[in-house]
C-alpha cells in the first residue's frame, strides 16, 4: 500500500508533499516516512495519506479555468501602476503575470 | 578496571556488534523502507556506541584501534543475544532480537540517567532520544508478526531461540558490585532484569508468544559478559576487521574528530 507523504518545515508552512512510502498501515507509514522523509530535510511535521484516498482530476479530464478569453480575470490592465507600496499587491501581480504567461495568454 | 570503565565497555560493545548485524540486512530487507529504517538504527547504535568509546578513550586513555579494531576478540563483553548471525532471511529474529534488547536498553538507560559518573549521565539523554524509535520499531513488527499463524510462529522460533541469550544481558562480571557501589549505574543488573521480565514477558504473552520461564533456561554457555562468545561472533570479527588488517592503517580514518 502506497502512502503519500506531506512534509512541513516549521510550524504554521503548509505541508508539501514530498514523496511517498510503501507501508502496511498508517503507522509503520509514519514511522517509514520519518526515515525517508524526515531525516535529512529539517522536518516539523509530516503527514501521511494513503495514495488511494486522494482524489485527482488533471488536465486531460477538464480545462482549467475554462476555454474562452477570461484575461479579464487577471487585473494586469493595472500594471502601469506602482504597486511597491503594497507588497502583497506586487506579490500578487507578479504571481498573475507568471501564470499568465504559462497558460500563453496575454 | 574503574566501575565506570567497565560500564562504558558493556555499553560500547553492546552497541557496536549489534549495528554490525543490522548493517548485514542492507539491501536484503523485506522492502526499501524497512531497509532504509533498519540502516537508520543502525547507524543510531553505531553513534551511541562511538559516543561511549569516546569517553574510554577521554576517560582512560585508549585509542581506537585498541578499543575496536586490534582489540582481542575474546575482550569484548557484549551479550551474546547482539553477536548471533541472523538465521538466513529471518526477518522475525531481528524483529526479537531488537525488541528484547531495545527493552533492555532503556531500562538500563534509565539506570544511568542519575549516574554518578557525570560524563556518561550527560550522555544518555541524546541516546534516548533515538532508542525510542527504535522500540517503537520493533514493537510495530512485532505486533503485526505476531497476526498471523506463519509469522507467529517465526517469532515464537525467534523468542525460542534468543531469549536465553537475552538473559546474558544481565550477566555480572567482577565489577558489578562496585559499578553499583560508586552509582556509576543506580540499579543492580539484577534489578534490571526483573524489570525486563516484568515488561517482556507479559507483552510478548499478550501477542500469543509463549516465554520460557526463565528460571528453567539452560544459560548458553558463553556468556558474552565475561569474554566467552559464540563462533557467530569471532567470525563476525573477523568479518569487520578484515579491511582494516588488509590495508594495514596504522591510524583509521576518523569520521569525526571532536566528540559528537
Amino acid at each position: 500500500m502506497i502512502w503519500e507523504v506531506f512534509r512541513q518545515e516549521e510550524p504554521g508552512d503548509r505541508h508539501t508533499h514530498c514523496g511517498n512510502v510503501h507501508a502496511p498501515d498508517r503507522e509503520m507509514a509514519t514511522l517509514f516516512a520519518q526515515v525517508q522523509h524526515g531525516r535529512r530535510m529539517q522536518t516539523n511535521s509530516l503527514w501521511v495519506a494513503p495514495k488511494d484516498e486522494i482524489g485527482e482530476v488533471d488536465a486531460d479530464e477538464t480545462e482549467f479555468g475554462g476555454t474562452t478569453d477570461k484575461s479579464y480575470r487577471w487585473a494586469i490592465t493595472y500594471n502601469n501602476i506602482d504597486a511597491s507600496f503594497a507588497e502583497e499587491v506586487a506579490e500578487s501581480e507578479a504571481d498573475q503575470e507568471e501564470h499568465a504567461e504559462k497558460r500563453g495568454g496575454t | 578496571m574503574e566501575p565506570a570503565e567497565a560500564e562504558l565497555f558493556r555499553l560500547a560493545d553492546d552497541e557496536l556488534v549489534l549495528a554490525e548485524r543490522y548493517t548485514e540486512w542492507q539491501i536484503f530487507a523485506p522492502t526499501p523502507e524497512s531497509d532504509l529504517a533498519l540502516a537508520n538504527i543502525a547507524q543510531d547504535e553505531f553513534g551511541h556506541a562511538r559516543l561511549w568509546y569516546d569517553l574510554l578513550e577521554d576517560e582512560f586513555g585508549y585509542d581506537e584501534a585498541d578499543l575496536v579494531w586490534e582489540r582481542d576478540p575474546d575482550d569484548f563483553v557484549h551479550s551474546t543475544l547482539v553477536e548471533l548471525e541472523t538465521p538466513e532471511g529471518d526477518w522475525a529474529d531481528t524483529v526479537v532480537r531488537g525488541y528484547l534488547y531495545d527493552v533492555a536498553e532503556r531500562l538500563r538507560l534509565e539506570a544511568l540517567e542519575d549516574s554518578s559518573y557525570a560524563a556518561i549521565a550527560d550522555r544518555v539523554a541524546k541516546v534516548q532520544g533515538e532508542e525510542e524509535y527504535h522500540r517503537e520499531h520493533a514493537q510495530s513488527w512485532l505486533d503485526r508478526l505476531t497476526a498471523s499463524d506463519e509469522s507467529r510462529e517465526r517469532v515464537q522460533a525467534a523468542v525460542d531461540r534468543l531469549f536465553p541469550h537475552a538473559l546474558t544481558l544481565f550477566v555480572p562480571t567482577e565489577h558489578e558490585h562496585d559499578i553499583v557501589e560508586a552509582g556509576v549505574r543506580t540499579r543492580s543488573l539484577a534489578e534490571l532484569r526483573e524489570d525486563w521480565l516484568d515488561e517482556v514477558v507479559p507483552a510478548l504473552e499478550s501477542l500469543d508468544v509463549e516465554v520460557p520461564e526463565p528460571g528453567a533456561v539452560v544459560r548458553p554457555e558463553p556468556l558474552g559478559r565475561d569474554g566467552s562468545h559464540t563462533d557467530d561472533w569471532f567470525a563476525l570479527h573477523e568479518e569487520f576487521t578484515a579491511t582494516y588488517h588488509e590495508l594495514g592503517f596504522d591510524e583509521p580514518a576518523e569520521l569525526r574528530g571532536e566528540n559528537a
